[in-house]
């Protein structure tokens, strides 16, 4: 059995998944595949999705990324100061929120690259860095609204049937896509995470292709903030708070390894479905009753346990078929050994 | 293989917005949703259990939910959800003020009346705000409060949280206003910051007990200066001899209301601020309660003053050690 089938496998588990969810949540939840909740759904996880796949080539590197979610918060109160007290355009203030991400992408990828640190250990303390600077900047209580309405509708407004943010997702999920899978470039991610050693004696310039991962990750932190703050209306220190583990969690339910070296950018969007679904469709079951008890009151409660119970049960699938198949192929060569009469 | 898993995840995508079948079953009555700062705060525990008491006087559904941690995004993704589930009305306490009215403006678009309560949003994106006590009613009932414990005269002295917090200045205004009209025989000794800290409200209030021997009363207009002064007026062993009033939560001050050396606790009655803007979404959509009303008639609390888009609770509750062990928040 090939090791691209067994991908496959994992991403047609998350499409049962997927599926399970979709009929669930029809069945117990009131309004749930309505054209409005459909909506809500991706408007309201766009910025972890974006997350997601652009953590996808920093995790298939070997490394990890926990401080989008505090760059986010960052690159929320830059825009909205450079908005507000600088009175800038606010296109021209996201363009340079996403540049003020990737930078804060290239810190981390310098001291990751150049001085050889523990990825985790680097982002845990930007994690804590990025967020702190963001809360000095606005003294914790500060926040900046009042942009124009142009603007809101990058997070409020529909195109094509669908938010207005969701294309923005498409053409990022597409480019990192196109990236990873379609180019020499994007290929060595894997191979770096796959066997960083073999990689370097291969000619890659690891460090380079390496640090080009978190500072993509960077900026697009930077993009997600400024989404949602369009989508809010208001830029506050605390954007983004613990989105870094649910990108995580899309990126791993998704199937990529988080040693690196395999998955694909398709099962994390498949992973982050899942998860968007998840969540949503929690809230959808309001006037279920268990008891007499209405679940309405423990449903957000319950999406914790759900994503974990998620996670465990689609990776613990993934690898039982993994290793049913290992297994089978172990079994394969026992009537080599008793020689077939039909074989010549 | 993998182009077919590819193929069927593009299906259930494309045929999510086709099967918009299911639709919310109309329902005879009021569908009511109460949306708190956050799930598990006591305060807002409290004011479900009085919104729950108002849905069932008034046989409407409630729905609350909140956010459980401090993810700004969340109300807004709450009430959208509400948006999609068609509620008649949204009573919103807004932790983040601007973000949170953008999804409100959504809602109203979409019909939903909006009332919020506890902390306001912008105006624009509510029709009326329930406003749990004015700032006459809070410095009015602390040197009343004060007044009764202390016969009406002597000294008194008042801890406040900076010197520069408008709210703050606006309740110690309205002290003075009212003690110089109703109780001439007060005065007033000294006003100290306790930067919003106990222990530094303890150390005002031990050097208040030393510099001012004849002090009859201590008013806390912030919450932690009075905890704060209940210690010290306790180790000065000034306990019942020195009187100690303030605005704060029961739970953080029973210990010293039930000793005996703070005297009242003030605050309003939480319970009461849910049932209340319940009543007032109600009224809103029943069309009993419009824009430009001076009041209406609010269940069991009958008639409530309306002062232009502000719903008025009424005079603070004022928590005693005979009542204070039935309210947990």
């Amino acid at each position: 059995m090939s090791f691209k089938s067994l991908l496959a496998r994992h991403e047609a588990v998350l499409v049962f998944v997927i599926l399970f969810e979709v009929i669930l949540f029809q069945v117990l939840g009131r309004n749930f595949l309505t054209e409005r909740n459909f909506s809500n759904v991706f408007r309201h996880s766009v910025e972890i999705g974006l997350l997601a796949v652009a953590m996808t080539p920093v995790i298939l590197t070997g490394g990890i990324d926990l401080s989008v979610g505090s760059m986010m918060g960052l690159c929320a109160v830059l825009f909205g100061m450079m908005v507000n007290a600088l009175g800038m355009d606010p296109w021209v203030a996201a363009a340079l929120a996403v540049a003020s991400g990737a930078l804060g992408g290239g810190i981390n990828a310098t001291l990751i690259t150049r001085l050889n640190l523990p990825p985790l250990i680097v982002t845990l303390g930007t994690f804590s860095l990025f967020r702190g600077l963001a809360e000095a900047l606005t003294k914790g209580a500060e926040s900046f609204s009042g942009f124009p309405a142009s603007f809101l509708a990058l997070g409020n407004s529909t195109v094509a049937g669908l938010p207005a943010q969701i294309w923005v997702f498409f053409a990022v999920a597409a480019g990192i896509w196109f990236l990873v899978h379609r180019t020499t470039f994007g290929r060595s991610f894997r191979a770096i995470g796959y066997a960083p050693e073999g990689a370097r004696y291969a000619g890659i310039p690891v460090a380079r292709n390496t640090g080009l991962a978190y500072v993509i990750a960077g900026a697009v932190a930077g993009l997600a903030a400024v989404i949602l703050v369009a989508r809010l209306g208001e830029a506050r220190a605390n954007a983004g708070i613990g989105y870094e583990l649910l990108a995580i969690t899309a990126v791993v339910l998704g199937g990529v390894s988080i040693f690196g070296g395999s998955g694909t950018v398709f099962g994390t969007f498949l992973g982050w479905i899942a998860l968007a679904i998840l969540n949503n469709g929690l809230t959808r079951i309001s006037d279920f009753k268990i008891m007499d008890q209405t679940v309405a009151s423990v449903a957000r409660e319950l999406s914790g346990l759900l994503t974990g119970l998620l996670l465990l049960t689609a990776l613990a699938i993934g690898a039982s078929i993994k290793t049913l198949a290992v297994r089978r192929a172990r079994q394969q060569p026992i009537p080599l050994s008793k020689p077939d009469p039909a074989t010549p | 293989m993998k182009r077919k898993s590819f193929i069927v995840s593009l299906l259930i995508l494309a045929a999510l917005p086709l099967a918009s079948c299911k639709k919310s079953e109309p329902k005879g009555n009021l569908t009511i949703a109460l949306l708190p700062k956050s799930k598990g705060n006591q305060y807002f525990v409290t004011c479900e259990k009085g919104a729950r008491a108002a849905a069932a006087e008034l046989g409407a559904e409630l729905l609350f939910d909140g956010p459980i941690n401090s993810d700004p995004a969340k109300q807004n993704e709450i009430v959208e959800n509400w948006i999609t589930d068609g509620v008649d009305v949204i009573v919103a306490a807004c932790e983040n003020k601007d973000s949170i009215s953008t999804a409100l403006r959504k809602a109203q678009e979409a019909g939903i009346k909006v009332v919020t309560y506890d902390a306001d949003a912008q105006p624009d994106a509510r029709s009326f705000f329930v406003n749990q006590a004015t700032a006459q009613g809070i410095g009015e009932q602390l040197i009343d409060t004060a007044a009764a414990l202390t016969g009406g005269e002597g000294e008194f002295a008042i801890i406040t949280g900076t010197l520069t917090a408008a709210n703050l200045n606006e309740w110690i205004k309205f002290i003075k206003v009212r003690q110089a009209e109703k109780y001439p025989n007060m005065k007033l000794v000294d006003t100290k910051p306790c930067d919003d800290q106990k222990d530094k409200a303890q150390q005002e209030a031990t050097n208040l007990l030393s510099a001012h021997p004849n002090l009859k009363a201590i008013i806390g207009v912030c919450s932690p200066s009075v905890p704060g002064a209940a210690e010290a007026i306790k180790q000065a062993g000034k306990a019942g001899a020195v009187k100690l009033v303030g605005l704060g939560l029961p739970s953080e001050n029973s210990a010293y209301v039930k000793e005996g050396v703070t005297q009242a606790v003030i605050l309003w009655n939480v319970e009461e601020l849910g049932y209340l803007s319940v009543m007032a979404g109600a009224a809103l959509a029943k069309g009993e309660l419009a824009p430009g009303a001076t009041e209406f008639t609010a269940g069991k609390l009958g008639k409530m003053k309306v002062e232009g888009d502000n719903v008025i609770l009424g005079r603070p509750f004022v928590f005693t050690k005979e009542n204070i062990d039935q309210f947990d928040f």
